[in-house]
C-alpha cells in the first residue's frame, strides 16, 4: 500500500511539474473551448427577443448560468488521451511505455489529473469574470456544489475511458481520431452543450437517457444552475457507476486485444 | 505459462523455431494509386523472422549482427515483449515475454535510440524518480545505483538539466542509466552507439562491460559500428532474412566470411596493383602501403613469396575487419537465388 501511495505521489508530482511547464498553453487551450459560451449567447439572445422573455422557462440570465455551468463542467471533464494514444501506436512511442512494470494508463490519468489543477484557478477567474458579464447567478444550495463535482469526477472517469478505448483503435486503424471526433459530437448534443436536453424532441430525450453523457455534464450544470434536484444527482450517479465499469471492462478487453495488433513501429 | 519456469532449463534467453510475420499494405504511388488502394488495398504477409532458435547463457554478451531489414530490432522487440510472435517459443528469464507480466519486466531492459523514457520538459533526474517510484526500488539501493551510474557514466553535472536541453550523447548516457536502474538481469541493447562521438561510444562501451561484470547481465547487443561488437561480444549471432546464418565467436566468423587473412605491408619501393594481385585477392595500394587478403591455409607461402620478390620493409597478418567479414557474407547470400527479401525499416 505505502509503494503504491510513494508511485501514485512520484507520478502526480512529475506530471504537475510537466503540466506547470506548459500553463500557458493550457489557459489558451481553456479558451478554445467556449462552443458552450457561444451557445450562450445565441440563447439570450433568443430568449430577450421572445414574448416574456422566456423560452421554455428559460430567461436570458437562466439561460447564461446553464451554459456557464456547462461550460465549467466540460472544463473538468477535458480528456486528451486518445489523442495521445493514437500518436504513440502510429510512432511506436508506446514501446518504452510498455517495458515498465505499470499500465500506461495510470501514467495518462496522472497527465489529466495534474492538468486539473494547473486549469482549476485560471478557470474560477474566467468563470468569474464570464459571471459578472453575464449576469448568470448560480444556486445558493451549498449540497449542489459537491454534487455537481462527485458527478463530474465520475463523468471525468467515464470519458477518460471511452476516450482511451477509442485511442487503442488506432491498434487496427491508420488513426482513431475520425472516431473520437463522432463521439465527442454525440458527448456534446446529448450532454446539452448546445442545449438543455429538454429542448430536444422526445425520441432524442429517450435515447439519451441510457447514454452517459446527459449525467456526466448536463446534470451537474444543471445543479449549479438550481434546476436540478439531489435525488436525480444520485440516480445520475448510479447510471455513471454502471458506465464505469461497463468501459472499465471495454476498456482492458480492447487494451488486451489490441496490445497483439501492436507492430512497435519506429521507437 | 510462468509455472513452466524449468523449460527454460539455465539460459537467460532460450528461443525456438521463432517467427514473425507482418501484414504489409501496398500502393502504388500518385493519385490513381490512392483511387485503386481506396477501392481495394493490397496487402501482402512479409515473413521478418523466419524460425530463428539460439540460447543464451546467463551473464553472456552477445553481438547480433545483420545487415538492414534482416530481423534483429524484430527479434529484439519479441524478446522483450513488444511484438507477439506469430510462431515458436521465447523464454527469457524463465518468462513468456508476451504477457509483459511485471516480475519479467523488473528484470529485463530494452534500450532503442536517445528518446524513451526520459520526460523531455523536466531534469533527468526526474525520470530516474519516476522509474524508482515504478520499479519500487528501494532508497538505498536507489542511491547506491545512482552513485555508480553518476561515477561510470559521467552523469555529474548533467542530471538537474532540463532533457531537451542535454547533448545527444549526454542524453543517450542518461537513457541509459534510466534504462538500468532497477538492476535488470537481460539487457537488450539495439544501436545504443548510434550517432555518438568516438568518445562517447567508448564511455557507452565501458558502462555495458562494468554493468555485465558487475551484475552479472546477459546483454544482446545490435550495431552497426563494429567496435561495439568487438569490445563488448564473444559471442557473435548473424541473422540475414530473418534467419540465423551463423552462431560462434569473432573467429569462427572470420573463417566463415571468406577464410581469409589480410596481409599488410610496408613497401620501400611502391609496387603496383596488378603486381600484387599475384599474391592475393582484394588488393588495395595506397603509395607504399598496400594491403590483400590471403587464403589462411596459403598465408605462410604467400609471406614468404612476398618478401622474397618485393621490397618489403614490415609485413603483418591479421584477421580481416569484422566489416569485411560481413561485406562478404551478406555479399555472397545476396548472390543465392530464391532468398526472402529484407523487412522494409522500420521494423
Amino acid at each position: 500500500m505505502r509503494a503504491l501511495a510513494f508511485k501514485a505521489r512520484v507520478l502526480f508530482a512529475t506530471r504537475f511539474a510537466e503540466m506547470a511547464e506548459y500553463r500557458a498553453e493550457v489557459v489558451i487551450w481553456m479558451l478554445s473551448g467556449t462552443l458552450s459560451l457561444v451557445m450562450m449567447l445565441v440563447w439570450m439572445a433568443q430568449a430577450a427577443a421572445a414574448p416574456g422573455g422566456q423560452i421554455r422557462g428559460y430567461s436570458a440570465p437562466e439561460f447564461a448560468t446553464y451554459f456557464l455551468s456547462t461550460w465549467l463542467v466540460s472544463q473538468l471533464l477535458v480528456v486528451w488521451v486518445s489523442h495521445e494514444l493514437d500518436f504513440q501506436i502510429r510512432q511506436g512511442t508506446l514501446s518504452p511505455q510498455l517495458l515498465r512494470p505499470v499500465d500506461p494508463m495510470w501514467l495518462h490519468v496522472a497527465s489529466h489529473v495534474a492538468e486539473r489543477l494547473v486549469r482549476i484557478v485560471p478557470l474560477l477567474v474566467m468563470v468569474g469574470v464570464f459571471t459578472w458579464l453575464s449576469g448568470a447567478s448560480f444556486t445558493r444550495e451549498w449540497w449542489a456544489y459537491p454534487a455537481a463535482l462527485g458527478l463530474a469526477a465520475l463523468g471525468f472517469s467515464v470519458r477518460f475511458l471511452y476516450e482511451y478505448a477509442i485511442g487503442l483503435l488506432a491498434f487496427w486503424t491508420e488513426s482513431s481520431a475520425s472516431f473520437q471526433e463522432v463521439v465527442w459530437l454525440v458527448y456534446a448534443a446529448l450532454g446539452g452543450m448546445f442545449a438543455p436536453l429538454a429542448f430536444y424532441p422526445e425520441w432524442v430525450q429517450r435515447v439519451a437517457v441510457w447514454t452517459p453523457f446527459p449525467y456526466m455534464l448536463g446534470l451537474p450544470a444543471q445543479l449549479l444552475a438550481g434546476k436540478a434536484t439531489l435525488a436525480q444527482a444520485g440516480r445520475g450517479a448510479l447510471v455513471l457507476l454502471v458506465w464505469l465499469a461497463v468501459f472499465w471492462v471495454v476498456r482492458l478487453i480492447v487494451w488486451r486485444v489490441g496490445l497483439r495488433k501492436y507492430g512497435a513501429v519506429g521507437a | 505459462m510462468t509455472g513452466d519456469r524449468g523449460g527454460a532449463g539455465d539460459a537467460a534467453v532460450r528461443v525456438r523455431d521463432l517467427r514473425k510475420g507482418y501484414v504489409v499494405h501496398e500502393k502504388e504511388p500518385g493519385f490513381l494509386g490512392s483511387l485503386r488502394s481506396f477501392v481495394s488495398r493490397r496487402s501482402r504477409v512479409v515473413e521478418a523472422v523466419r524460425g530463428v532458435s539460439f540460447d543464451l547463457a546467463p551473464g553472456e554478451v552477445v553481438g547480433f549482427l545483420g545487415p538492414n531489414g534482416a530481423g534483429k530490432t524484430t527479434t529484439l522487440k519479441m524478446l522483450s515483449g513488444l511484438l507477439h510472435p506469430s510462431g515458436g517459443e521465447v523464454r527469457v528469464a524463465g518468462f513468456e515475454p508476451g504477457r509483459r507480466e511485471n516480475a519479467f519486466l523488473r528484470q529485463i531492459t530494452l534500450v532503442m535510440g536517445q528518446k524513451q523514457q526520459l520526460i523531455w520538459d523536466l531534469p533527468a533526474l526526474d525520470s530516474f524518480l519516476v522509474n524508482q517510484a515504478i520499479y519500487e526500488i528501494p532508497d538505498a539501493q536507489f542511491r547506491a545505483t545512482m552513485a555508480e551510474f553518476t561515477e561510470v557514466l559521467g552523469l555529474e553535472g548533467i542530471l538537474k538539466k532540463q532533457v531537451r536541453k542535454l547533448s545527444l550523447g549526454e542524453r543517450m548516457k542518461c537513457e541509459l542509466a534510466t534504462a538500468l536502474l532497477h538492476r535488470p538481469k537481460v539487457l537488450f541493447l539495439d544501436e545504443p552507439t548510434i550517432g555518438l562521438d568516438v568518445n562517447m561510444q567508448e564511455s557507452v562501451r565501458a558502462f555495458v562491460q562494468d554493468y555485465n561484470a558487475r551484475y552479472g547481465a546477459t546483454v544482446m547487443l545490435t550495431s552497426h559500428y563494429m567496435a561495439d561488437v568487438t569490445a563488448l561480444a564473444r559471442r557473435i549471432l548473424v541473422i540475414d532474412r530473418g534467419e540465423v546464418v551463423f552462431d560462434g565467436d569473432l573467429a569462427r566468423l572470420a573463417e566463415q566470411g571468406g577464410g581469409g587473412k589480410t596481409v599488410r605491408l610496408q613497401l620501400r619501393r611502391p609496387a603496383t596493383a596488378d603486381e600484387l594481385g599475384r599474391f592475393g585477392s582484394e588488393v588495395r595500394v595506397d603509395g607504399l602501403s598496400a594491403e590483400l587478403t590471403v587464403p589462411r591455409a596459403l598465408v605462410s607461402e604467400r609471406a614468404a613469396a612476398l618478401l622474397a620478390e618485393l621490397d618489403v620493409a614490415d609485413l603483418t597478418v591479421e584477421d580481416p575487419s569484422i566489416e569485411s567479414v560481413m561485406a562478404s557474407l551478406f555479399g555472397a547470400r545476396a548472390g543465392q537465388a530464391g532468398q526472402p527479401e529484407r523487412t522494409p525499416e522500420p521494423v
